[in-house]
């Protein structure tokens, strides 16, 4: 399946270190959640099937297994001084610009005031050029990248549009 | 059997319109350009196109999905032949020798063997599809709470064993998922869990959305998080796939197709594990093993058959059991029941037909993938050269209309971004997505099959334990957990040897 190995490489000790002391956390909030939780007595439910008794049960295993986790990152040599972070062929830069972007479109556009068509082009247009300008700019090919990416931006716009308004009638965000 | 034949029969005759035939060959093309595209994955294919079939009568929209998931699992072996980038993890092991073989020049009859492993692997899976499902499902009536409750936890611990390298993250990874199912209103007495008041939160996370953030938003992200240049393909003359191939090598396509299919049966693994255990398999019984890794054609056949025999193989729990045996089966799972279908141990009983029509359905996409295969070499090279700078923004904009779309609420698009976020950090860590995915997909059983179970017993243990096909599960369960521990693998090794040399004695 998609992704099975992490792209930035294995995570150092240091990380399962840190990771471990995140599910220890999740684990006893999610414990917490299902013991706090209301178990029905006035409504003489059985206890067995309180609705609690499996986020509890889960959160115990979470925990436990981070525990593990942590057991092994410090006989790793978690503890130790950290070593310099391996990003493999991460682009921590395109990465933020990606991420802004499509939080911005996401979150920020879609359903906000401007019509789902104008987002998408807006979005799409913007991306593809902010994506694109390093590469195009070293070969000086800026203006080409501002048409293609309109054409593209237009085109994007204007089928998901027609597909999904029209031909499978959804009130578009 | 013959009554089989008969549903089969009538399931080709009723996809046999020119409508449908047309739809085929337009989910089947589909299916190729985006396993082909390193980056959209077959999972992401289908939970986006699941969208695109709202409107469609069930059995085209399945149809339309399980075209497009053959295809998928078909097409990355081109970017893996041509470029040695898997279009999608699942033909990671075709990178091996295919791309091998297109380097000595044999780019096209590399293309030649995965279509032919490809073609050759669906139809074995295919044919244990329609004999292995009305055995299971006969076999599933017999299950109760009890076993409902270990089947779910056997998926997510079998799955996060074999996925990734790191069985306890995979285990996180499975048990996260089957929390984030508790989220909403419980299935027994409809209390909301963790919804901390808020309306959408107390109808739970939808399927779909979780899924198409996970795999679909994530690995936006992870591509355009790198930075690549783009492809360059040498020229090549195509070749049509040979009989000789499959005469020569079909010892190694029946035992890959057997381990494709085995493998997708298990809940969770997936195509990726079933593409491995088939090369693996395949090199330890070669003549000419010296070649795996050197342009083995067999090593390249073994590979592509094995994971898409794993395509029908997922189908099988999916159908008989309503466990999904690999991610993008998942997807398959939500879209049948957003169509009404109920898959399950009952199926063979209520609806025996629509197993035959997912037979006939890969048939079709059988079909579908040989004549696209062949006849579309130059197209899709095209396709391959576009900059994912610009595929990955499209993509996105279907992430989240495919989110939205399905329910017209918001609340999907931020379901979809959480997800995809989550699902992108726990990627970077080395967790695994498919027991993440199948943990989502199994908590909702978990949680009502144990508190079912609780109640018939009294909240006595032992029927969990003692009941046959509870105890086999739960001794599985174990025994993967115990195995990952050094000590007890050197203990099993040791008795395994005495016993060994006990034997010769005797």
């Amino acid at each position: 399946m998609t992704g099975e190995v992490a792209p930035g490489g294995k995570p150092s000790p240091r990380a399962d270190l840190v990771w471990s002391l995140v599910w220890i956390a999740v684990g006893a909030a999610i414990f917490y959640g299902g013991f706090a939780m209301d178990r029905l007595d006035r409504q003489h439910i059985n206890p067995y099937t309180a609705p609690g008794l499996v986020p509890a049960l889960l959160g115990v295993a979470i925990a436990l297994m981070g525990v593990c986790l942590l057991a092994r990152s410090v006989r790793a040599g978690g503890l130790g001084a950290a070593s310099p972070p391996t990003g493999g062929h991460t682009n921590f830069p395109r990465l933020f610009l990606a991420l802004a972007l499509c939080l911005a479109y996401a979150a920020g556009l879609v359903g906000r005031g401007p019509p789902f068509w104008l987002a998408t082009f807006l979005f799409v247009f913007v991306a593809i050029v902010a994506l694109q300008w390093g590469e195009r700019r070293g070969r000086g090919e800026v203006g080409k990248g501002i048409l293609v990416a309109a054409l593209c931006a237009a085109g994007t716009a204007a089928a998901v549009t027609l597909v999904f308004q029209e031909l499978f009638l959804v009130r578009l965000p | 059997m013959l009554d089989g034949l008969v549903l089969f029969g009538r399931s080709i005759a009723s996809f046999a319109d020119p409508v449908t035939l047309g739809l085929i060959a337009l989910a089947s093309f589909a299916g190729i350009v985006i396993g082909a595209l390193p980056g959209l994955t077959a999972t992401m294919g289908v939970a986006l196109m699941t969208t695109l079939t709202l409107k469609m009568p069930p059995s085209t929209a399945l149809l339309v999905l399980v075209c497009v998931y053959v295809g998928a699992i078909y097409g990355g072996s081109r970017s893996a032949i041509l470029l040695n980038i898997p279009g999608t993890p699942a033909n990671a092991a075709a990178c091996l020798d295919g791309y091998v073989l297109a380097q000595q020049g044999q780019a096209g009859k590399a293309i030649g063997i995965s279509t032919t492993g490809s073609v050759m692997g669906t139809l074995i899976g295919m044919f244990f599809l329609a004999i292995a499902t009305p055995a299971l499902g006969e076999v599933a009536l017999k299950f109760g709470a009890y076993e409902f409750f270990w089947l779910a936890l056997f998926g997510v611990i079998i799955s996060g064993n074999l996925t990734g390298g790191d069985p306890l993250k995979g285990w996180l990874a499975g048990f996260l998922g089957l929390f984030i199912a508790q989220v909403g209103q419980d299935g027994i007495h409809a209390y909301e869990r963790f919804a901390f008041g808020n309306r959408d939160l107390a109808g739970g996370f939808q399927l779909i959305p979780a899924l198409v953030g996970a795999f679909g938003f994530a690995e936006v992200l992870s591509v355009l998080a790198e930075r690549m240049s783009r492809p360059r393909i040498r020229e090549f003359a195509s070749h049509l796939p040979r009989l000789g191939d499959v005469l020569k090598y079909w010892r190694t396509i029946i035992r890959s197709g057997i381990i494709g299919t085995f493998i997708g049966v298990v809940p969770g693994v997936g195509e990726d594990v079933a593409s491995w255990s088939s090369y693996a398999a395949a090199r330890r019984a070669s003549k000419e093993r010296e070649l795996f890794g050197k342009g083995s054609v067999e090593g390249l056949m073994a590979a592509e058959t094995g994971d898409n025999a794993c395509v029908p193989g997922a189908m099988i729990p999916v159908l008989a059991l309503a466990v999904p045996g690999s991610a993008p089966a998942a997807v398959l799972m939500a879209a049948m029941i957003i169509h009404g279908v109920q898959p399950g141990p009952l199926i063979m009983v209520q609806n025996p037909q629509f197993v035959y029509d997912i037979v006939a359905m890969m048939l079709f996409a059988t079909l579908g993938i040989f004549v696209f295969g062949i006849a579309l070499v130059r197209p899709l090279l095209k396709v391959l050269q576009i900059p994912r700078d610009i595929i990955m923004p499209i993509v996105f904009v279907l992430c989240v209309i495919g989110s939205y779309a399905i329910a017209q609420r918001l609340f999907d698009v931020w379901t979809m971004l959480v997800f995809g976020v989550i699902g992108f950090v726990l990627r970077r860590y080395a967790y695994p997505m498919a027991p993440f995915v199948l943990g989502i997909v199994l908590g909702d059983i978990l949680d009502k099959s144990l508190r079912r179970g609780l109640v018939l017993s009294d909240g006595d243990l032992t029927p969990f334990l003692t009941r046959p096909i509870s105890a086999l599960m739960f001794a599985i369960c174990v025994v993967s957990i115990l195995m990952n521990f050094a000590a007890v693998r050197h203990a099993a090794s040791r008795v395994w040897s005495t016993a060994a040399s006990w034997r010769r004695a005797a």
